[in-house]
């Protein structure tokens, strides 16, 4: 039994932990990616290397994080002063930009807990600058860790160091990453032994089990509250960037009692451009879908996902097998997946499952020499779109949904910092969906080069729209265009494309789907 | 009678009542009358003319400095003008957009505050200047003429104009400015208001102004009254302004009332001979948490207010939905949580009679943390069989979910302990997570309940001083009327730095103090009444946060590795450094209040009554706040009760009174555990 103030204690006290981490992070970073964009999650782990704690970050990275630990406990015999570094999508990692790192908490040799920390890279090599490219495999989007300590016994290995730097770009800055995201651990541990100095060790374990126990309890009971049965969705990507062919996704959710099983068999086998998802990444978007089910807030531990069975078959793409190439799974395909879900519980839920949001990041990337200082840049930004309308309200319009919350940079800074103008950024209107509630709208962002440049893209939902849900109608499918000398054309979803000074990129986003039939607005 | 001085009052406007405190022979005089929501200013002039009674004095022979919540609650309640905003053609919904991420991750029926100019009313007007201050795009005079007509259609009450790179080039914004002064309504103009890059946050603070401006200026028109009253505003940045600037920048007072509730412990804390304090005033149905470092209140540009952001000088000020009416309820979960939700004060906690709700309060009630006296001196009595009734409940619950038996003392236990880990996260966000060490700070509880867990929390904080102030309920009229006066300015320079960059931030400066200058001497400051504080907002080139710096010369470079490396422990030292802002502070310096001393003698308790306090029932000396005189030492445990606070003391730690009537309460940190 547990005493529910202790509890309530705890769960105050692990979460604290895991947001000074994030703060920690976010200070001493380097890359915009993380300070700015805040592309990153810290998370505590008990010392089974189950998850207590997950700071509010990157829903993307809420269920995946388990995974690295566990691919690093599995991989190594972790000492107390030992640091793991690791991104291989198969063991642990999403996409390579995103790196894990791993510390063990001790008190003489006994490991308590463990702290873990994900930053996305804005490089880690790879044919593309900022690795987000389209390649046919693996190899070809950058260095790939397995797990490896890159912290010995407390001192950092420089060897291993040197290796990684020199497969990225930007060294100065990546090397900066890591050092702060190692002190990031660093203060993760401090804040842990003085948790554990003051209440005692017997006490902080068992009520860090007590909160994995919390957690399920709270997922059991939403998943009470879902009517039993079984229900089915399917959706699909609109294509891979290399074949012109859709890209199904697949679920099938039956609940019984306080469980639920998600079988994704039937989803397209893996493809050959990037858009693979890794099981992490599909183990995350389920995660992330039923913890928006539960009311209020609830602690991010491993108890939300114990009463949650995912079945996601090898070699499709929800669960690639290696070589595939992944970059987008992460990006792309995960939101996809949140959507087939959401799709799927709509028919147990009518009236608490949004429709369709916009679906897509809208990657773009544009990299050049600037002509003010002669030095290469390199811009990398996610767009926002509308979001679905909900069973009670109107979708917002503008916003980032599901999977990713990074903020835009203002117009301003980017002219300050790049050699591009904004020409227009405003909200798409009249594309979200018709409805009782209407999807949010999707945005217009429109950048000109002021130098050649090469510009790369990773949208979907460019051919079939967010779906409307009871009757609303879809939102409007996204649209790519490159101005060029007063002519426009369009452009597929993902590629990339050689910019002349005085071109422009104009990018409209999805529209959020509609909610219920026009006919009963008032 | 012509010579004779002005008689300087602090007024703050509070939800239940407005506090006044002014100086007489040498003193310092308080008293609190019932607010008045619907018109605030009546209470206002009900007090000023009873001191003007007691004074012997007329209107015009008093000074009134005022800390307001008028700005505040427009904004929270949305009861602002109807107003256009003007932009540069194709950002008319950058308002809208704002940073592009959504407010809550989990919540699928999260709402964004909507933008508080409507659709229709966002105009864009043809004109582009780009990011070296060159005119891509003139501004189109034709656009000009039609959008002024539609604004004369519609019927504005006020109008923002924010355009791309104003503060660049504010020539634009001018002239639109001039073409809308036919309308006869009150102008926010981006490139006056805040020349500083970053559009969105720019826009959102010009809007903010506008919105309020209509009715901030009939506001502070009625306080004036026929004769014109001497009257200034508390800024939320730690400083008062004129009435008339306040006026026409309301931005700039969002944060009037707390700002001035941290002047006037910051001066309490000082008055105790301590710098380093982190100020804890806990009320109702928030708490308010900043520090003080070395003396000097921390401001922050990155603001926001009612999910906005306000992009002027704000004091850094930390607020938590967790007070005395925190509602306490275990969930499905089985855990015991405590707030969000709140009693309020209608129908407030249990034991004002009204609810069954058990809150913070409740616990304390429960606890015998009143020492059976009630509040406001005992004119508010406590009820608390009904205090009782509704812990029972909780503590039924409690026992569910545990299975094990939870008294009504161990569930009033349990909720305090969980409020005190909600503050604790609040004081560590300040301390702790901007890298400074609580260890080395006092801690300063005001407001109602603070009195009640700062020893709690300063232990597990490990903060070994507590200093509880003099009229803790009165500190934010204390605090608005020694507060100085205060003029920021700012200018984007955005150049990278070299030596010679040094000339140029000179002759920025120099404009900047003349014109500052200039507004002071109108104000009655003479020269040597002012100060003018420099100061850089500097960062590595590709980074998107500035540092302030406060070195203006000499080797701004290493003055930047430096400062760089105290707040996030690293140096680029081979890095480009960009100059970003050029910023002002200027201060009209006000004379200081003289420090009321107090007479010295033994203090005595009042008597002893029985409560809860460690899980232990003991016997706990019970002291009245003004039967204490300087140099008295306090027997522990003890409560110590006054008009507007109530101070639990354990006996770990002890307590004497200062000279200055402050209580100061130290304890042994050796060995801290629970």
């Amino acid at each position: 039994m547990f005493d529910p103030t202790t509890l309530e204690i705890y769960r105050a006290l692990f979460t604290s932990v895991a947001e000074e981490m994030g703060v920690a992070l976010r200070r001493t970073a380097f890359s915009p990616n993380i300070k700015e964009r805040r592309d990153y999650s810290c998370a505590v782990f008990d010392a089974k290397g189950r998850v207590i704690a997950q700071g509010d970050h990157m829903p993307v990275h809420l269920g995946s994080m388990p995974m690295a630990v566990a691919a690093a406990l599995a991989e190594i015999k972790l000492a107390p002063g030992d640091v793991v570094a690791l991104n291989d999508p198969f063991a642990g990692g999403t996409h390579l930009p995103d790196v894990t790192l791993v510390m063990p908490i001790a008190i003489g040799p006994r490991i308590f807990f463990y702290v873990a920390n994900r930053a996305h890279h804005a490089d880690i090599g790879g044919a593309t600058p900022g690795s987000m490219g389209l390649a046919a495999d693996i190899y070809g989007e950058g260095i790939r860790i397995p797990p490896i300590r890159l912290v010995r016994n407390g001192v950092l290995d420089r060897d291993t160091m040197r290796l990684l730097l020199a497969n990225v770009r930007g060294n100065v800055e990546r090397r900066g990453d890591f050092d702060a995201q190692i002190g990031s651990l660093k203060t993760g541990a401090a804040r842990l032994l003085e948790i554990i100095e003051r209440r005692g060790e017997k006490e902080v374990s068992e009520y860090a089990s007590q909160l994995i126990n919390y957690s399920a309890r709270l997922m059991r009971y939403t998943i009470a509250s879902i009517p039993d049965g079984e229900y089915e969705a399917e959706d699909a990507l609109d294509d891979d960037g290399v074949e012109d062919r859709a890209v199904a996704i697949k679920v099938r959710i039956s609940i019984e009692g306080e469980q639920a099983l998600v079988d994704f068999t039937g989803s397209a086998p893996q493809v050959t451009g990037a858009i693979n998802a890794v099981e992490a990444i599909t183990v995350s978007a389920v995660s992330y879908v039923f913890r928006c089910l539960v009311d209020g807030e609830v602690p991010a531990s491993a108890g939300l996902m114990e009463p949650i069975e995912v079945i996601a078959p090898r070699g499709t793409v929800v669960n690639a097998n290696p070589p595939a190439s992944v970059a987008g799974g992460n990006v792309e395909t995960s939101q996809r997946i949140v959507d087939v879900l959401f799709r799927a519980l709509a028919n147990a839920l009518p009236d608490r499952i949004p429709a369709a949001s916009q679906g897509t990041m809208n990657n773009l990337t544009i990299g050049g020499i600037d002509s003010r200082n002669g030095q290469e840049f390199s811009y990398y930004e996610t767009v926002a779109g509308g979001m679905g309308a909900r069973p009670s309200s109107d979708g917002m319009s503008g916003v980032h949904t599901h999977m990713t919350n990074s903020m835009n940079t203002p117009a301003e800074a980017l002219e300050y910092a790049y050699p591009l103008r904004v020409r227009e950024y405003r909200l798409r209107k009249g594309s979200g969906g018709a409805g009782e509630h209407r999807g949010g709208d999707g945005v217009v962002r429109e950048i000109e080069t002021l130098v050649p440049a090469r510009m790369s893209l990773l949208c979907d939902r460019r051919k079939r729209g967010p779906y409307g849900l009871f009757g609303g109608e879809d939102g409007a499918t996204g649209v790519n265009e490159i101005i060029s000398e007063k002519k426009k054309y369009r452009i597929a979803s993902k590629g990339s494309h050689e910019l002349k000074a005085g071109d422009r990129i104009r990018i409209e986003t999805p529209g959020g789907g509609g909610w219920g039939n026009t006919d009963n607005t008032d | 009678m012509a010579s004779r001085q002005l008689i300087r009052i602090g007024v703050d406007t509070g939800g239940t009542f407005t506090d006044f405190v002014f100086e007489r022979d040498g003193r310092l005089q308080l008293f609190k009358l019932p607010s008045t929501p619907s018109d605030p200013s009546l209470a206002i002039r009900q007090g000023l003319e009873r001191i003007c009674a007691e004074t012997d004095s007329r209107l015009d022979q008093i000074e009134v400095v005022h800390g307001t919540t008028v700005g505040t609650n427009a904004l929270l309640q949305r009861r602002g003008a109807r107003i256009a905003l003007v932009t540069t053609k194709g950002f008319e919904d950058v308002l809208a957009i704002g940073r592009q991420a959504r407010p809550e991750l989990y919540n699928l029926n999260a709402i964004k505050p909507p933008p508080l100019v409507s659709n229709e009313l966002r105009l864009g007007i043809g004109e582009r200047v780009v990011a070296s201050g060159e005119v891509l795009e003139p501004l189109d005079e034709r656009e000009l003429r039609t959008l002024v007509n539609k604004l004369k259609q519609a019927g504005v009450e006020a109008v923002a104009i924010s355009l791309l790179f104003s503060f660049l080039h504010p020539e634009h914004e001018e002239r639109i400015a001039l073409s809308l002064a036919p309308l006869d309504v009150p102008l926010s103009i981006s490139s006056r208001i805040l020349p500083e890059y970053r559009e969105y946050e720019r826009t959102s603070t010009v809007v903010i102004n506008a919105y309020l401006q209509p009715l901030m200026g009939r506001y502070l028109k009625r306080l004036s009254g026929e004769t014109k009253l001497n009257l200034r505003v508390m800024q939320s940045s730690g400083g008062s302004i004129s009435a008339d600037a306040a006026a026409i920048e309301p931005v700039r007072t969002i944060l009037s009332g707390p700002s001035g509730g941290v002047v006037g412990a910051l001066r309490a804390a000082q008055s105790a001979g301590i710098q380093n304090v982190i100020t804890f005033d806990m009320g109702g149905t928030s708490t308010d948490v900043a520090l003080c470092d070395s003396g000097a209140i921390r401001t922050t540009n990155e603001a926001t207010v009612a999910g906005l952001p306000v992009a002027v000088s704000v004091m850094d000020i930390h607020t938590v939905g967790a007070g005395g009416g925190s509602i306490a309820r275990v969930d499905e979960g089985g855990s015991l949580r405590v707030g969000p939700e709140s009693a309020g004060a209608d129908p407030g906690p249990a034991c004002y009679g009204r609810s069954l709700l058990p809150t913070v309060t409740d616990a304390h009630v429960v606890l015998g943390h009143f020492g059976g006296t009630g509040l406001l001196g005992g004119e508010f009595k406590l009820d608390e069989e009904r205090a009782r009734e509704a812990m029972q409940k909780l503590a039924d619950d409690l026992s569910r979910v545990s299975g094990k038996r939870v008294s009504i003392t161990n569930a009033a236990e349990g909720v305090l302990s969980v409020a005190n880990t909600n503050m604790e996260r609040a004081l560590r966000y300040i301390s702790v997570e901007r890298g400074h060490d609580p260890r080395q700070f006092a801690l300063l509880p005001f407001g109602g309940a603070g009195g009640l867990h700062a020893v709690e929390l300063a232990r597990a904080l490990r903060i070994p001083t507590i200093i509880a102030p003099v009229a803790p309920g009165a500190l934010s009229a204390v605090g608005v009327l020694v507060a100085d006066v205060i003029k920021d300015q700012s200018r984007t320079v955005m150049f990278t730095y070299e030596a010679k960059s040094i000339s140029k931030l000179g002759r920025v400066f120099s404009e900047l103090e003349r014109e500052a200058a200039r507004l002071l001497r109108a104000e009655g400051f003479l020269r040597s009444k002012q100060r003018h504080e420099r100061s850089l907002a500097m960062r590595y080139r590709g980074q998107s946060f500035e540092l302030e710096v406060r070195d203006t010369a000499g080797d701004l470079a290493r003055a930047f590795h430096r400062a760089h490396r105290e707040r996030y422990g690293y140096a680029q030292e081979e890095s480009e450094i960009e100059i970003v802002s050029a910023r002002l502070r200027s201060f009209g310096l006000v004379e200081k209040l003289p420090q009321r001393k107090i007479e010295t003698t033994r203090g005595k308790p009042h008597g002893n009554v029985t409560a809860h306090l460690n899980g232990r029932k003991v016997s706990v000396a019970l002291y009245k706040r003004d039967e204490l005189r300087s140099g008295a030492k306090l027997q522990t445990p003890c409560i110590v009760t006054e008009y507007s606070a109530t101070t639990l003391i354990p006996s770990e730690a002890n307590a004497r009174v200062d000279q200055f009537g402050n209580l100061i309460i130290r304890q042994d940190l050796q060995d801290v555990s629970r």
